[in-house]
């Protein structure tokens, strides 16, 4: 079988992350073709390469055969490559129409834009995914889920040879799914080459004809038939092991004492009618796909976003979070943000200066006075006991790999001195070694009495990590499950519990 | 019908419009001079220049960006236009003509710095603020150019009919340019978009670089407009004009509806923004207010703007029905 795109070879580091090694993936005109791995294997930056957002350290890029190098996303639409961003790409005041058709507005120098054929010719694109929308609309009004299809559309639009789709479905409802995947067969039938990213390994089962497998930057198999793999076979190429997960004793908590309960709570941002309970000691996870509202949750319980109905409760004691200094300075609670980047560290900044912003208010002497043995007699231990990695405290935290980074942002929080802790995503972005020590380090910890709301879109970590999982759906808690570390069991249940 | 009125008191000009209607009826009720001919004549005359004065910073705010040198850009075209005509005896037209290309010159070297290096539009154009000031004065000398065509003059300061000065004509014009490239040309259309959602853009396919280019290019020529109307109204190449076009051109286009960080801006609201500036002005004087006023009026009006503009992207997030 000749290959329309194909990657070879290609390796790509960020400062800190070898995102990919020596990763090869070849696409079949009419073919639709599965790129799986889990958070952080290396699926979106593969994409980006072939994109040309990223530039790969080495390998080749090939289409029909001829090397190619785009400089970036002009060049690859221009050569009929089309993408669908895991990140939401639209022009929030534009109509649908134009969002669609941005790159085509026409109208030279003088020469209007003809509204009306821009939004007729949407309205095709539109029709085609079965979306009854008007395309004058303001893409700011649509839910994600709608966003999304209208990014779908603007993709089919440029009538691409080669159609790139990261995670096309995370949102969408399965009506949506299923008039996606008729149209996506006909583009195969069509002779259109299709990349399709998904975490829902029954989707990809029904409608891939080859897939692509990476895991921690390398290739665990290269475009395979997927005649040939079962889905045991997809779990086990993806992480790496037969579905084992590390064998952690079966913890009960139900005579703990509750430090953190939620009562109907109702918050601004949509959540209804929450109700959870997490006790002393105990890991208790919240799952749920992208926009199920879990990391919401976790801000609006820290203050961050106003709880509007119910009650929230503090070892018992009825809770008054005004604002996240609130949180962390009168009832112990932190918060490890999913985004490392953004919301986590100040990059610019040592490390020393990361982990210890919220002791610094308890640490400070009379009119304010901070000395620096202070904030290092705190600091210090726990960056040995993690075993950071780090030239000295004073290095910028930007400089360390992912993982040392991650484990930074949990010292932060530990030497605050909290009890009660969110962790977001704690293994977005990190190697695999890293991720054991910190799975490790969470259930040590919760031993000892921290009690930990775990949110995690990783199925496997929930399993290994969790003694009790929330199910969330759309701002909702669907559903409790006891973890008996049994994952095709625990994720049947999960899976249940969201779709029902 | 209802749904329809209701859509225009939303609409950016609505507030500003309803602002000017009602404050214009009190300050004519309290002073009946403020609606005589001359006075509409005066205040027709500012606001005219200040209209392109603001539309020149407007674009900008429209791609997400600020330039600080919007008043250096087109106080240099000034003295140029006026020194061209004084030293070299050009002809009006050609003078202008060219004080426009030193306009686009200068907004090209501040976007091309700003897509080249990366570097924020705030920096860079504050240093070219400096820049371009230093050759105004260096030219000049700090003297201004006394020696104007007649026409020039005439063209500044005569009416065409009624209340309505020529000064009115270039201004029109500029709006109504402007309005159509914002909204019915591709390169308008590109520099909301990349004020919008810059990584979308680019992703879309659109050059990111080049629409910034466009942007300050389009500013630079409209700070250059405006410079030559200031002179044809003033009657000679002053050196300091532009010096105190900042905080006029930020507030009209807020006043005016525009988000500061981008993707959203309203010619008609900016325009109306001018024209409650040029109304507060006049009214102070008409009043015989100390003058000092009217700057703590316009950073008052600029703080309420953002505070309303605030209220209702927050209001608007809110009542957003998701479909």
């Amino acid at each position: 079988m000749t290959s329309l795109l194909e990657a070879q070879n290609i390796s790509k580091s960020f400062p800190g992350v070898k995102a990919l090694s020596d990763v090869s993936i070849h696409l079949a005109a009419g073919s639709i073709h599965a790129l799986l791995g889990e958070n952080g294997a290396g699926k979106s930056t593969l994409i980006k390469i072939i994109t040309g957002i990223h530039r790969p350290d080495s390998g080749n890029l090939l289409l029909d055969g001829k090397l190619f190098h785009f400089s970036g996303p002009r060049e690859a639409i221009a050569a009929g490559i089309g993408v669908v961003h895991q990140e939401r790409n639209l022009i929030p005041r534009f109509s649908i129409g134009e969002n669609i058709l941005l790159d085509r507005l026409g109208g030279y120098l003088f020469k209007p834009i003809d509204y009306e054929s821009v939004h007729q010719e949407a309205k095709d694109w539109l029709d085609l995914l079965e979306l009854d929308l008007d395309p004058r609309t303001q893409v700011s009004q649509l839910s994600v889920a709608k966003m999304q299809l209208v990014e779908i559309a603007k993709a089919l639009s440029l009538k691409s040879r080669v159609l790139l789709l990261d995670e096309p479905t995370a949102s969408l409802t399965s009506h949506e799914t299923v008039a996606l995947f008729s149209l996506l067969k006909k583009l195969r039938d069509d002779g259109v080459s299709i990349l399709f990213v998904s975490h829902k390994l029954e989707e990809i089962q029904e409608i891939c004809d080859t897939v692509t497998v990476l895991r921690d930057g390398r290739n665990a198999c290269d475009s395979q038939p997927m005649a040939n793999v079962g889905r045991q076979d997809l779990v086990r190429l993806m992480i790496g092991r037969n579905e084992q997960i590390p064998n952690a004793d079966l913890r009960d908590h139900k005579t703990e004492e509750p430090v953190l309960e939620l009562v109907k709570v109702a918050t601004e941002l949509g959540h209804a009618d929450i109700n959870l309970t997490l006790r002393k000691g105990e890991i208790l996870g919240l799952y749920g796909l992208v926009g199920a509202g879990r990391t919401e949750l976790a801000k609006s319980i820290i203050g961050r976003y106003r709880v509007t109905h119910g009650d929230v409760l503090v070892n018992g004691q009825k809770a008054k979070i005004k604002s996240v200094a609130d949180a962390i300075d009168a009832y112990g609670i932190g918060y490890v943000s999913e985004d490392r980047k953004q919301e986590g560290l100040i990059l610019i900044h040592s490390v020393l200066d990361n982990a210890s912003i919220p002791i610094w208010k308890r640490l400070s002497a009379r009119f304010g006075f901070l000395t620096d043995r202070e904030v290092i007699a705190a600091i210090n231990p726990l960056v040995e006991m993690l075993e950071v990695r780090t030239p000295s405290l004073q290095q910028l935290v930007g400089l360390l790999s992912g993982g040392n980074q991650q484990k930074i942002s949990l010292i932060k929080w530990l030497a605050a001195n909290v009890h009660i802790l969110i962790v977001d995503e704690p293994s977005v972005g990190i190697d695999i070694k890293t991720k054991a020590y910190i799975h490790e380090l969470l259930r040590k910890l919760s031993d000892e009495g921290l009690s930990v709301l775990l949110i995690t879109s990783d199925l496997p970590e929930m399993v290994a990590l969790a003694d009790r999982i929330l199910a969330m759906d759309q701002y909702r808690v669907k559903g409790e499950i006891v973890n008996n570390r049994n994952y095709p069991e625990v994720s049947e249940k999960i899976m249940g519990f969201i779709h029902s | 019908m209802n749904a329809r009125i209701l859509r225009y008191l939303q609409s950016d000009w609505a507030g500003p419009l309803l602002i000017i209607v009602m404050g214009g009826a009190v300050i004519a009720a309290l002073k009946p001079t403020f609606l005589s001919p001359f006075n509409i004549q005066v205040l027709l005359l500012a606001i005219s220049v200040n209209a392109v004065i603001a539309l020149s910073q407007m674009i900008i705010i429209g791609i997400g960006q600020m330039n600080l040198s919007v008043g250096a850009i087109g106080g240099l075209a000034a003295i140029s236009f006026a020194g061209m005509m004084q030293v070299w005896e050009l002809p009006p037209l050609m003078a202008a003509i060219l004080a426009l290309l030193i306009g686009l010159t200068g907004g090209l070297v501040n976007g091309f710095i700003i897509a080249r290096t990366g570097i924020s539009a705030f920096v860079i154009t504050l240093a070219s603020l400096s820049i371009f000031k230093g050759i105004n004065l260096g030219i000049t000398k700090a003297q201004p150019f006394y020696h104007v065509p007649d026409s020039v003059k005439a063209f500044g300061n005569t009416v065409m009919f009624g209340p309505i000065p020529w000064l009115v004509l270039p201004m029109v014009v500029t709006v109504l340019l402007v309005f159509y490239l914002l909204t019915r040309q591709r390169v308008g259309r590109y520099i909301l978009a990349v004020g919008g959602n810059l990584h979308a853009a680019e992703l879309s396919g659109i050059s990111v670089k080049s629409t910034i280019m466009w942007a300050h290019a389009i500013s630079g020529i409209l700070a250059a407009m405006a410079g030559i109307m200031l002179v044809a109204r003033l009657q000679l190449g002053q050196p300091s004009i532009g010096d105190d076009w900042l905080i006029l051109s930020f507030a009209a286009p807020v006043i005016g509806g525009a988000v500061l960080a981008g993707g959203h801006v309203s010619v008609a609201g900016t325009v109306l923004g001018v024209v409650i500036v040029a109304i507060i002005t006049q009214a102070l004087v008409l009043f015989e207010i100390d003058p000092f006023l009217v700057q703590v009026v316009l950073g008052g009006l600029i703080l309420w703007a953002v505070g309303m503009n605030r209220i209702r992207e927050v209001r608007f997030q809110k009542s957003l029905k998701r479909i």
